[in-house]
């Protein structure tokens, strides 16, 4: 009884002591809370204040511009290249200017201190994502109705001067509907000049044109999605997209023309459960892929086309055999592009001379290449495309990937641009499968896309 | 008649002054220490120039006369600027230009920031280059 007494009693106790020490935290967190408030209603209301003393004196420097501009009209005259502050002081009388002076010198100083959100916080972000919807999904046929597709984040910190980073974090629904992460891009780099930037880590393989001028976010494309060849590797792409290794990339002007380049070595691929991977740890044989990328930027009545070649040679493990398989893929390609403010036309092919390097069945010769005409016009961009792979089945590359069959594809679409952030697309296409598989199939897609 | 002609010739002298001081209120400024040349600015405002010398450049963007420059400068819009950045910054690993509100924000950043550079519709810019009038 008496051990149930004291236990109540310290019960009591503990629970008196836990109030005062609740109504105490309470008390404290309150008055935090409140100087917090008070605080910060200060502070917004010598924010206000400044503002208003800014607008009040931007309109003053206005109006004394103004006025200056209409008693001196032969200012606007001055020749181009002579300095902008010596003519107005020329014909300024000179109590106006002294005035204009002090005002602009007033305005320039509280600007500068308001205006730090310039410099930036040293770590941007930025993002992409798309949702769609269709009788078919947009990656994997297999699937219809609405998807989510891609939900991805940029990094580029801002470091010291010449070094440069780049990082892309993508969340996206993989071939069995869940969500995936993937590390798409970790690229460091050191900027020697204008003219060369070497990187190290994950980077889009610089091969042709589309797979480094664009990237998984949508939204940047005109076109709902990409040719399917050159599609990422875990979204049936038969290409070696991303390679974990060194690039060095640059560009020359030579005249008016400006000439690109890339340069690279890194990992050679592997292919495990049928789709290509980019051995972002190392692989076990030390083969690498090698590469290069040669670009011309023209000028004058043909700005905005670019033309260029590639071509690499790596060598491919297909781990899905026992004892592995091993294959030479040697790819040779040519582009061209033609950017301007209506026109996006893209036309990409490549070619393949593989080498069958354990099973002996020789060589094989394949193709791949599509063409995207696009028009922007306002806010729409209608576009057409037509892609075609023409496989080998009998190439052990191509037939241990899953999505290594010979296909064509014709394709209509309409982008319209909601916003400068988001767009909306609509395609419809019809797709061939021409050799492990017989058949077509046509599909009806929209997708919206963003980018913040 | 007489009248009416010499109210459309005031008009017409009135329009052509106005294209005239239209014409010459863009100035191409940059920090006192950076040394660039006009050909130079086109290449800088789409981060195909970031070094002038060992100096780094920092372009910077004022909305209050992004249009005019973009139409007289770069020869394009808001929305394909923006688009070009995007795929710019992107591929590449580079950050589009900051950007200010206003003239003098413009200015009170382009003289405190080594290499940095902007434009601005004020003929009074005192304390930086500029390196070309348009």
């Amino acid at each position: 009884m008496g051990t149930t007494r004291h236990r109540s009693a310290t019960r009591g106790r503990a629970w008196t002591g836990g109030l005062l020490v609740a109504a105490l935290s309470h008390l404290t967190l309150t008055h935090a809370a409140a100087a917090d408030s008070e605080r910060i209603a200060v502070l917004e209301q010598k924010l206000d204040q400044s503002l208003q003393t800014i607008q009040e004196l931007s309109a003053r420097v206005h109006d004394l511009e103004v006025q200056v501009a209409q008693g001196a009209p032969a200012a606007a005259n001055k020749p181009p290249g002579r300095t902008a502050a010596a003519a107005p002081a020329a014909t300024i009388p000179s109590d106006t200017a002294q005035r204009l002076a002090r005002v602009e010198q007033t305005v320039t100083q509280m600007a500068a201190s308001a205006g730090q959100h310039a410099e930036g916080s040293g770590l941007p972000l930025h993002g992409f994502a798309d949702v769609g919807v269709g009788n078919h999904n947009a990656t994997f046929s297999q699937y219809q109705g609405a998807n989510v597709g891609t939900l991805e984040f940029f990094l580029t910190p801002r470091l010291g001067s010449r070094t440069r980073a780049l990082f892309e974090l993508n969340f996206e629904v993989g071939s069995d509907g869940t969500v995936g992460v993937d590390l798409e891009r970790a690229q460091i780099g050191y900027q020697f000049s204008d003219s060369a930037t070497v990187w190290l880590g994950r980077f889009h393989t610089p091969y042709g044109y589309y797979n480094t001028a664009f990237h998984h976010g949508q939204q940047i494309a005109t076109s709902l999605r990409r040719p399917r060849f050159i599609d990422f590797e875990d979204h049936g792409g038969i290409m070696p997209a991303h390679s974990v290794g060194m690039w060095l990339t640059g560009s020359e002007r030579i005249g008016d023309e400006k000439l690109t380049y890339d340069a690279y070595i890194g990992n050679s691929q592997r292919i495990t459960g049928g789709i290509l991977d980019m051995n972002n740890a190392g692989n076990t044989h030390g083969s690498t892929i090698v590469g290069g990328n040669l670009g011309l930027l023209l000028s004058g009545a043909l700005d905005g086309l670019k033309i260029g070649v590639d071509a690499f040679q790596t060598r491919i493990e297909d781990q899905d055999q026992a004892p592995s398989y091993f294959s030479q893929v040697k790819s040779f390609g040519a582009y061209a592009s033609y950017d301007t403010d209506n026109w996006e036309n893209i036309a990409e092919f490549h070619v393949f001379n593989n080498q069958d390097l354990t099973g002996h069945t020789g060589t094989h010769r394949s193709e791949a290449g599509f063409v995207q005409i696009g028009y922007r016009t306002g806010r729409y961009t209608p576009y057409a495309r037509y892609e075609r792979g023409a496989f080998q089945q009998s190439d052990p590359f191509f037939a241990a990937q899953t999505s290594g069959s010979s296909y064509y594809r014709d394709a209509l679409g309409l982008r319209f641009d909601v916003d400068l952030v988001s767009a909306l697309k609509l395609e419809l296409a019809q797709t061939h499968l021409t050799d492990r598989v017989i058949g077509s199939y046509d599909e009806a897609l929209i997708q919206y896309a963003i980018r913040f | 008649m007489i009248r009416s002609s010499a109210k459309l010739l005031l008009t017409v002298l009135l329009c052509a002054g106005c294209a005239v001081a239209r014409a010459a209120d863009l100035y191409l400024i940059c920090n006192s220490g950076v040394s660039l040349g006009a050909s130079d600015v086109r290449d800088l405002f789409l981060g195909e120039k970031q070094f002038a010398g060992e100096l780094r450049l920092v372009p910077v963007d004022n909305s209050a006369a992004q249009n005019v420059f973009l139409e007289r400068v770069l020869k394009m819009n808001v929305a394909k600027y923006s688009t070009t950045w995007t795929k710019k910054s992107f591929r590449d690993g580079i950050n589009p230009p900051l950007v200010t509100g206003s003239d003098a924000e413009a200015l009170a950043y382009v003289k405190r920031t080594p290499g940095a550079c902007s434009y601005v519709g004020t003929a009074n810019t005192a304390g930086v280059r500029v390196v070309s009038t348009l």
